[in-house]
């Protein structure tokens, strides 16, 4: 941790800002330069931001390691709901379908693996910060 | 498939449904979750029962789902005769001990009762499934789950050091096996390519096909392999008895009624394929009768007494392999459901008698005969039949054998062979009366003696809960024997024979002189061995000199253990230099070796230098410079900035080829492992320049510069214009990205669509690194603290 004041103003602001780009290149990632990977290394960068400003006391408080999981199941299960309706698993398609305020929606079934992909490395990211950070010399 | 055809699945799921429900209840209902198993084994019994009910002439039900079609497996289950014949065997035999367990198992929780029953009922699942199905890779999944749980059975009492080893090795030696007789199986299906049972018995084409087929000496050895190691087969028999840490009732349903009995049903199954062989003859029959021997003869020497059962388990084992071996397979019905019968009634009462006088060893009890009226009833009838008395099953199982034995075709082809095996089996047998004496006459006669108990036990007595199941088994032997009286006995082995021509006539009224002969002879040797006890005993010791299978077994695994070891602290040793020149020089020699072999040759690429540009220069420079700044770094906080500036420079590199996924990437990676390299430094050590021998420099300088040579040609390589037109698998990307997986970014479409199975692999690798980081560095800190 670094205790300066400069830090934490900027911090406050930076962070939130950069969690909402890494969701964008998350969203974006299928047509756009992003993705989940470099959307979740973006999103544990701005956790090691909170972490160098802030402390442990915070983050070290969340079980991050069970984030990484649910991302695994998150990402299996995308593969495993084609295999048992009969295809091949891992056979991603397409999904069409209309939502009320936000118009018509065009998603590809690879986006749920790719939120497992975020899920995971922000998840993997923030335990081994988190753990270094909590060793003492 | 009809009614009968879906009763198959259903008899073997039952058990599997019964396990879950026995793991999960324990907990709740405590030890009424015991009732579970019993009722899925009646259930599945009375099914198997309907089954068998059905008309002989009627076709055998088949049960059929295409399970793996692209490899020819299926989910097939066939109930014929033999194979309903061991699916009430084993659902029968189930409900018996799984009511004697829960009397047995008096002191024990619900939730560690509940594992024991899910066990044991996925244990009955599992090999209700060898005995039912129909495909080889079938019948190897449901055999390697005998093999599993009955490990988890084995170790019950996994707090005692015997039971992890005896566990252990058990697993070792029937996987092992199975293993063999699964790689037997694929060759099979190769050379037929038909994995089906019955589709293999009933073709001849096929079984000529295999016949001819050089694979198929291979084929059958590996098989007998996973046979004789499940049934305990010289020289694999010493499992067994090391087996018998388990608790009683499983020693009783796995090692005398059922599991080990898989391999012998395995050999009947495999007999109308394989047994045309002319290898067969003499392979089984001489594994069969020196285990029949060896089981037997070491039976007389234990004083332990479900040792001493043990051991004449491995002797009967033995007795029906050379029945198969003598392709005498009408009998096997008969002698497995001797064997079953008495030897599985015997096991219940060595529960009881080590219950009631808290020990099994022939030396400190004795005269149980007034305390425990009942099983010494029991033990006697089980006694008479072991020992081939009549009018008991076993008589006519010993009088068939020795009638098969005068008449066999096989044994006429040589001269004096004939004689040699009657004598040996004969002189076994009389081992075996011998072992019987022992264990009646030392257990129930001579002055009381129990041995000294420790702590406050509660005496059981005789329980109906214990009685009965032995007491049922005992039955059936009595009233199958006395069914050789008239015809009854005879046409149900001959029903339930893996013979399906089998027309056995056993009777409890001799009508030849020669068997009869022969179990004079053994009765006499046998009361003559058991008179002369003591003498016997002598000579079996002093003829004990050779090491034991179990010894040289141990050897073999202590030296399996010590080369691993020796293996992984030769490469495993902890030094990143050791581990950074094996990977680099390997990957470096088997890119050279792979251009090579590949005829891939650095032509003379023209490199054109007219596109050069000023910021393309300058990149270059920087990227050198800052190269040149990690390499001459003396501190690892400089080295580790100078890295940082390398990547970023990368990054860079990348703008101007356009590649803003590649950038981005390039610069987060950047700065997070940055941040990591810190983190990490803060803990390490004071960096000391360290000077290493000159070999080693030597040795550095060499590898560095092979591999910047060999990453170089292969860019100068990869950039070619003869290798771009012929392996361009970019543009094949980029054009399905959009109309195969709807997404116009090609580098993301290829992460999570094209390659989505390696991405996969990849984020499984990151979660298990993430968890192995908090597992360490939390297990430290709680030992620190």
């Amino acid at each position: 941790m670094i205790d300066s004041p400069v830090l934490r103003t900027a911090t406050r602001f930076a962070v939130p800002i950069t969690v909402a780009i890494s969701l964008v290149i998350f969203w974006q990632g299928h047509n756009l330069p992003g993705g989940g990977f470099i959307a979740g290394v973006m999103a544990g960068s701005a956790g090691a931001m909170y972490l160098l400003a802030f402390g442990l006391a915070g983050a070290a408080r969340i079980a991050w390691w069970r984030l990484s999981v649910v991302g695994l199941l998150i990402s299996v299960a995308t593969g495993a709901v084609p295999f048992f309706r009969g295809f091949t698993f891992m056979d991603h398609g397409i999904l069409d379908f209309h939502v009320p305020i936000l118009g018509h929606q065009h998603v590809p079934t690879a986006t749920f693996f790719d939120l497992g992909v975020y899920l995971i490395v922000l998840g993997t990211l923030m335990t081994i910060f988190v753990e270094l950070g909590l060793e003492e010399r | 498939m009809n009614g009968p055809d879906l009763l198959l699945p259903v008899i073997i799921g039952l058990p599997f449904v019964a396990a879950a429900l026995a793991l999960a209840g324990g907990r709740v209902v405590g030890r009424r979750i015991g009732v579970v198993m019993p009722l899925a084994a009646a259930t599945s019994f009375l099914l198997a029962l309907r089954l068998a009910g059905l008309p002989s002439a009627h076709e055998p039900p088949l049960f059929r789902y295409d399970w793996i079609p692209a490899l020819q497996i299926g989910f097939t289950l066939r109930g014929d005769g033999f194979g309903l014949f061991f699916a009430l065997l084993i659902s029968g035999i189930g409900v018996l001990v799984g009511v004697y367990a829960l009397a047995y198992l008096s002191d024990l929780g619900g939730s560690r009762l509940g594992r024991f029953y899910a066990a044991l009922a996925a244990f009955m699942g599992a090999m209700l499934g060898v005995a039912l199905a129909d495909d080889l890779i079938l019948l190897f999944v449901f055999w390697e789950m005998t093999s599993l749980t009955s490990f988890v059975l084995i170790g019950f009492w996994y707090e005692q050091d015997i039971a992890r080893r005896g566990a252990v090795t058990a697993l070792l030696v029937t996987a092992l096996g199975g293993l063999a007789m699964a790689a037997g199986f694929v060759l099979v299906g190769q050379v037929t390519g038909t994995y089906s049972i019955s589709g293999l018995v009933a073709s001849p084409d096929l079984r000529q096909t295999l016949g001819s087929s050089p694979l198929f000496l291979p084929a059958l050895l590996l098989v007998l392999l996973g046979a004789f190691t499940k049934s305990a087969q010289v020289p694999f028999h010493f499992w067994l008895p090391g087996a018998m840490v388990a608790p009683t009732p499983v020693s009783t349903y796995l090692h005398a009624a059922t599991m080990v009995k898989a391999g012998i049903f395995l050999l009947g199954r495999m007999l109308p394929i394989f047994g045309t062989a002319d290898a067969w003859f003499p392979i089984v029959t001489t594994i069969g009768l020196a285990t029949l021997c060896l089981g037997n003869y070491r039976a007389f020497r234990e004083t332990d007494l479900k040792g001493l059962l043990a051991f004449t388990t491995v002797g009967a084992l033995g007795l029906v392999t050379m029945v198969y071996g003598l392709r005498a397979a009408d009998l096997d019905a008969l002698q497995i459901l001797s064997h079953a019968t008495y030897k599985g009634a015997l096991f219940l009462v060595v529960g009881i008698v080590e219950h009631a006088a808290h020990s099994r060893n022939l030396r400190d009890i004795g005269g149980l005969r007034t305390r425990l009226p009942i099983t010494f009833t029991i033990a006697v009838l089980a006694g008479l039949s072991m020992a081939g008395w009549p009018p008991l099953l076993g008589f006519l199982a010993k009088e068939s054998l020795y009638a098969e034995l005068l008449d066999n075709a096989a044994l006429g082809t040589l001269t004096g062979l004939r004689p040699a095996v009657i004598a040996a089996v004969v002189v076994a047998n009389a081992f075996l009366f011998g072992a019987t004496c022992k264990l009646i006459f030392g257990v129930f006669f001579g002055p009381l003696r129990v041995a000294a108990r420790d702590g406050d036990h509660h005496d059981d007595g005789e329980s109906p809960g214990l009685w009965l199941p032995p007491a049922i088994l005992v039955l059936l032997a009595l009233g199958l024997g006395l069914g050789g009286l008239t015809s009854t006995t005879e046409q149900l082995v001959s029903r339930f024979s893996s013979d399906p021509h089998a027309h056995l006539h056993v009777g409890l009224i001799p009508t030849h002189l020669g068997p009869l002969v022969l179990s004079m002879v053994t009765t006499a040797l046998g009361v003559a061995l058991y008179v002369g006890r003591g003498v016997v005993d002598g000579w079996q010791r002093s003829l004990a000199v050779l090491p034991s299978m179990q010894s040289v077994w141990d050897h073999g695994i202590e030296g399996v253990t010590a080369f691993a070891t020796g293996y992984s602290r030769r490469w495993q040793n902890g030094s990143l230099h050791q581990y950074f020149s094996v990977i680099l020089a390997s990957t470096t020699g088997l890119t050279v070796f792979a251009l090579l072999r590949g005829g891939l040759v650095f032509r003379a690429t023209p490199m054109g230098f007219d596109n050069l540009t000023w910021y393309g220069l300058a990149l270059a420079g920087l990227l050198l410079g800052a190269v040149y700044a990690v390499v001459t770094a003396t501190t690892r906080l400089a080295a580790a900035l100078a890295l940082t500036a390398v990547g970023f420079m990368v990054a860079l590199v990348f703008v101007v080829y356009r590649s803003p996924d590649i950038v981005l990437t390039q610069i987060l990676i950047e700065t997070v492992s940055t941040i990591f390299v810190l983190l990490v430094l803060y803990f390490m050590p004071v960096f000391r320049p360290h000077v290493p021998s000159a070999g080693v420099r030597a040795w550095n300088r060499g590898l560095s510069v092979a591999v910047g040579l060999v990453m170089f040609g292969l860019i100068v390589l990869c950039t070619s214009p003869g290798f771009r037109e012929t392996r361009n698998l970019g543009q094949d990307y980029l054009a399905r990205s959009l109309t195969d997986a709807g997404g116009q970014n090609a580098v993301n479409v290829i992460i999570v669509d094209f390659r989505a199975m390696d991405t996969q692999g990849e984020i499984t690798v990151l979660v298990v690194v993430g968890l192995c980081i908090f597992g360490l560095l939390r297990a430290r800190r709680s030992v620190s603290e």
